[in-house]
């Protein structure tokens, strides 16, 4: 536990030591990457950036969709961090340090996240080579069956007045045919002769 | 008659095919673990990531007017940071808890910031309900998309180093007020 308190006050070190001295780094991302941005291209730029960040209030609606206040002040700090400089990815990682990464719309290709990516891709594939596979297998095994023996399925069938070669199988037809039909031995009784 | 056992056609018909089981098992088991892992989740409740990092430095002009506050400036003593409104229920609730928590720990800052609110309201519920810690504006909430605001009353606990302890959403009573201020001086769970 001290160990990850330790490390926690590690990392925080470099920002806790940097922060009086520059008074607003935007909330731990670096210097401004891009160049500032201003007119059309503002505007144009703050709606996409706006359009990949998730209202916190809103039921699954982006920043640049939605008209609460909230939304507003957040597309108001994204036309800021443009117009100062910041790019793209900057801003999205600024608002993903205080919201997590639930802010952003589209999930980061990173970790997890490669299975909300390619994972349905993934398993549709896999599912058509399992379809393909057990199609395959079953037109295999009826042409297998069909070239090894024709014709061997009826021969196995035994007459009405016989049993089959098979002594277990013919054991079986026997006994049902006891069974169902009241037939001795399992063939049945020679038709009486009828009276003249 | 003799009972020897039928041919096995009938036990052929249910036994299983091992592959296919694998493959339904090792598609169930997974989503199933998920689910029960998560059954006693909020699963609108989001953990801060700012738990255990910096706090985001702010500097609010209070109520009323005065030297803007910075949260620089109170390094070396906790902080507690109260997001609130007038016009939000849960508020009002913990208003007196924290009021008297913050006469009770003198060694603790206590720090309102009002959200999507204006300053005469506030003002005037100040003056109604009593306050014994500055409340600041947060003019286009700039500080609460910082600290990652969804919504009031949000309340942050920041120790000595700046560093956010925790977060807690809701309205607070005294008692959860008081353990969640000896986390942040580092004697709490």
């Amino acid at each position: 536990m001290s160990r990850l308190a330790l490390a926690l006050l590690l990392a925080a070190a470099p920002s806790l030591a940097a922060a009086p001295t520059s008074p607003a780094p935007a909330g731990g991302i670096d210097a401004p990457r891009g160049g500032p941005l201003s007119g059309a291209e503002l505007d144009a730029r703050t709606n996409e950036i706006g359009g990949l960040l998730r209202c916190p209030v809103c039921q699954g609606l982006s920043v640049a969709d939605s008209p609460s206040s909230m939304a507003r002040n957040m597309k108001a700090e994204v036309r800021d961090k443009l117009a100062a400089g910041y790019d793209r990815e900057q801003i999205l990682t600024y608002f993903e340090r205080s919201y997590g990464e639930f802010v952003r719309l589209d999930p980061p290709m990173r970790g997890v996240n490669w299975l909300v990516w390619f994972g349905p891709v993934a398993v549709l594939v896999a599912g058509g080579g399992v379809v393909a596979w057990a199609i395959k297998r079953s037109a295999r095994n009826s042409g297998a069956a069909q070239a090894t023996d024709p014709g061997s399925v009826p021969s196995d069938l035994p007459s009405r007045d016989t049993l089959p070669a098979d002594a277990r199988l013919a054991e079986a037809v026997r006994r049902t045919r006891e069974l169902a039909y009241d037939w001795p031995g399992g063939v049945p009784p020679k038709p009486r002769p009828l009276p003249s | 008659m003799a009972t020897a056992p039928l041919p096995d056609a009938p036990a052929r018909a249910s036994r299983v095919n091992p592959w296919v089981l694998g493959a339904g098992l090792a598609v169930v088991v997974p989503l199933l673990a998920v689910l029960v892992l998560n059954l006693g989740r909020d699963p609108h409740s989001i953990r801060s990531p700012l738990v255990g990092r910096a706090a985001p430095a702010f500097s609010l002009a209070p109520v009323g007017g005065g030297a803007p506050v910075s949260l620089a400036s109170l390094r070396g003593r906790p902080v507690v940071i109260n997001f609130w409104a007038t016009w939000c229920v849960p508020c009002f609730e913990e208003h007196a808890a924290l009021t008297a928590s913050a006469r009770t720990f003198g060694d603790v800052q206590f720090l309102g910031v009002v959200y999507e609110d204006d300053e005469a309201r506030t003002k005037a519920f100040l003056a109604d309900r009593g306050s014994s810690y500055p409340a600041l504006l947060d003019p286009d909430g700039r500080t609460a998309i910082a600290y990652g605001v969804f919504g009031v009353p949000e309340t942050f606990f920041i120790d000595g180093a700046g560093r956010i302890a925790e977060k807690f959403v809701g309205p607070l009573n005294r008692a959860t007020i008081a353990s969640l201020i000896a986390k942040a001086k580092g004697g709490g769970p």
